[in-house]
């Protein structure tokens, strides 16, 4: 059984379309300046329809992080024990991913990390 | 009017089945049960019936087609909430609602869930709301490998034991509590104790969540019956009225396990304690917090015993997992909470077994477990919403 995609709609296509050129974007409102995530239709802080995409550093901080050790998904099965984070992105907005190239045991919250991306576009992040 | 809703409505009868798991009856089967029980405590009759608020519907619970068709009722007002433990108290206010605004004579507060049976769908492949496009509601993310309600409660304390210091030792006062209390209910699934010792030992499901910081998986039904205040007088039981009440907190800001401020998802990192307009429930009910004599929460992971006590302000922020210890959460500590055991403990009744412990107190007969004197008891989510109660 294959991993979940993420399921894309046309309000996140950009964002999930950078990805796989290696870039990450933000959803910028042209009125009160402020990126947010998830990707919505309109500003969430001034309700403003006129947004604009724009790169983002892609530099951040684990803000929380877990390990999963059990197999809810058959498909993640033989990856246990995983981690998932939330990384605060030095734009402001969170975002869940994962961390590559460090051992579980040093997740911390506040770790710098960069971006990083699988074959499958989805991000991940790195030590810094 | 804030007041507007104070003691007009009141809870009339309490029924369940038994609370097991891989119980072999249907859900259809166990509702039927809870609900002709609930009916001989309230003295009323099946046709007395006219409304129905079912909190989880198909399929690990029934819909409210299929309960009024299999059961036989004919109703004239029913609604029926999502498939997540948070509308405990969604659906005691519309049922206090609608009695009271006459839309129903008697409301039945219906849950039957066979978590068992239907244990693929938590955060199995069968799972489909976590999929959602921009993440499920307890911040799954299924690309990751996030595809359980227990990795956003995971996710929330990883992040407040960060913050404040706080340790998985700490926390376990909150399952060894719940646990003694079950040990007093005959009718709580889990009947050996739990020491501090155990509580480490079990093994890590989702990091810094332990086994038994995680909710049982079970099967039952529970029936709560919701009627006007002076209906409720006339009948067998003394009322167990709703005296004050506060709708779910939504937003930004908000993350469903995680207390405001501690930025999960796209919360702001704040220090946030309540404020006048967060305790709306104390103010309608005409009490203070310091009346409440015990607190009963949706403990589906014990971190979220710590965030109700913060957002309710019974502690200040942070400080929790300190103020948990020492039995202060105990049967004869300072604030009992969950005196039936709990999600944790008693059953994953979707909450409704913690009502149905309320009920009991406040009417005396609650044995063993018995409050001295209970007149004000609270029931209080993480998420903000909340329900006092007074005989």
């Amino acid at each position: 059984m294959n991993k979940p995609l993420p399921r894309i709609t046309p309000d996140s296509e950009p964002f999930w379309k950078a990805l796989r050129e290696r870039k990450l974007v933000l959803p910028y409102c042209r009125e009160c300046a402020k990126p947010h995530l998830p990707p919505g239709p309109v500003c969430p802080f001034c309700f403003s329809g006129r947004l604009e995409w724009r790169p983002a550093s892609g530099r951040g901080r684990i803000s929380t992080w877990t390990v999963v050790h059990k197999a809810w998904f058959p498909a993640f099965a033989e990856d246990i024990p995983y981690n998932v984070v939330q990384v605060e992105l030095e734009e402001g907005p969170r975002l869940t991913a994962s961390v590559i190239g460090l051992p579980n045991e040093r997740l911390e919250v506040g770790l710098p990390v960069v971006i990083d991306f699988d074959d499958v576009s989805l991000p991940r992040f790195r030590p810094a | 009017m804030i007041l507007a809703m104070r003691d007009r409505a009141a809870i009339a009868g309490i029924g369940q089945s038994e609370y097991g798991r891989f119980l072999p009856a249907s859900q259809l089967k166990l509702g039927a049960t809870a609900l002709k029980s609930a009916l001989d405590d309230a003295g009323l009759e099946r046709e007395d019936i006219d409304g129905i608020a079912i909190h989880l519907g198909w399929p690990l619970g029934v819909d409210y087609d299929r309960a009024a068709e299999a059961y036989g009722l004919d109703l004239r007002w029913v609604t029926q909430s999502w498939l997540h433990g948070r509308f405990v108290t969604s659906m005691m206010q519309q049922a206090a609602m609608a009695v009271a605004c006459g839309l129903a004579n008697v409301v039945a507060c219906f849950t039957a869930i066979s978590f068992t049976r239907e244990r693929q769908i938590l955060g199995g492949p069968g799972d489909a709301e976590g999929t959602r496009e921009e993440g499920g509601t307890h911040g799954e993310s299924p690309p990751y490998g996030l595809t359980a309600p227990a990795g956003g409660a995971a996710l929330g304390m990883q992040r407040y034991m960060a913050q404040y210091g706080a340790t998985s030792e700490q926390l376990a006062a909150v399952p060894i509590a719940f646990r003694k209390h079950a040990l007093k209910n005959p009718g709580a699934v889990m009947q050996q104790p739990l020491t501090l010792a155990g509580h480490q030992a079990s093994r890590m499901v989702v990091d810094p969540l332990h086994l038994y910081d995680c909710s049982l998986i079970t099967d039952g039904a529970a029936v709560v019956l919701i009627t006007s205040s002076e209906r409720a007088r006339e009948l067998k039981q003394r009322p167990v009225y709703i005296s004050g009440m506060q709708g779910m907190r939504s937003g930004r800001e908000e993350f469903i396990f995680a207390p405001r401020g501690l930025g999960i998802n796209q919360q702001a990192t704040a220090k946030w304690a309540p404020q006048e307009r967060d305790l709306g429930a104390y103010r309608m009910a005409g009490i203070e917090r310091k009346d409440v004599q015990a607190l009963y929460t949706y403990d589906a992971f014990s971190p979220l015993v710590l965030f109700t006590l913060e957002r309710f302000g019974f502690c200040a922020p942070g400080e929790a997992a300190k103020w948990v210890q020492d039995g202060r959460i105990e049967l004869g500590g300072e604030l009992p909470m969950n005196t039936s055991g709990g999600l944790l403990s008693e059953a994953h009744i979707g909450g409704w077994n913690s009502i149905l412990e309320i009920v009991r107190q406040l009417r005396g007969e609650a044995g063993e477990r018995q409050i001295r004197n209970a007149q004000h008891l609270q029931w209080a989510t993480a998420w903000g919403d909340s329900v006092v109660f007074r005989k």
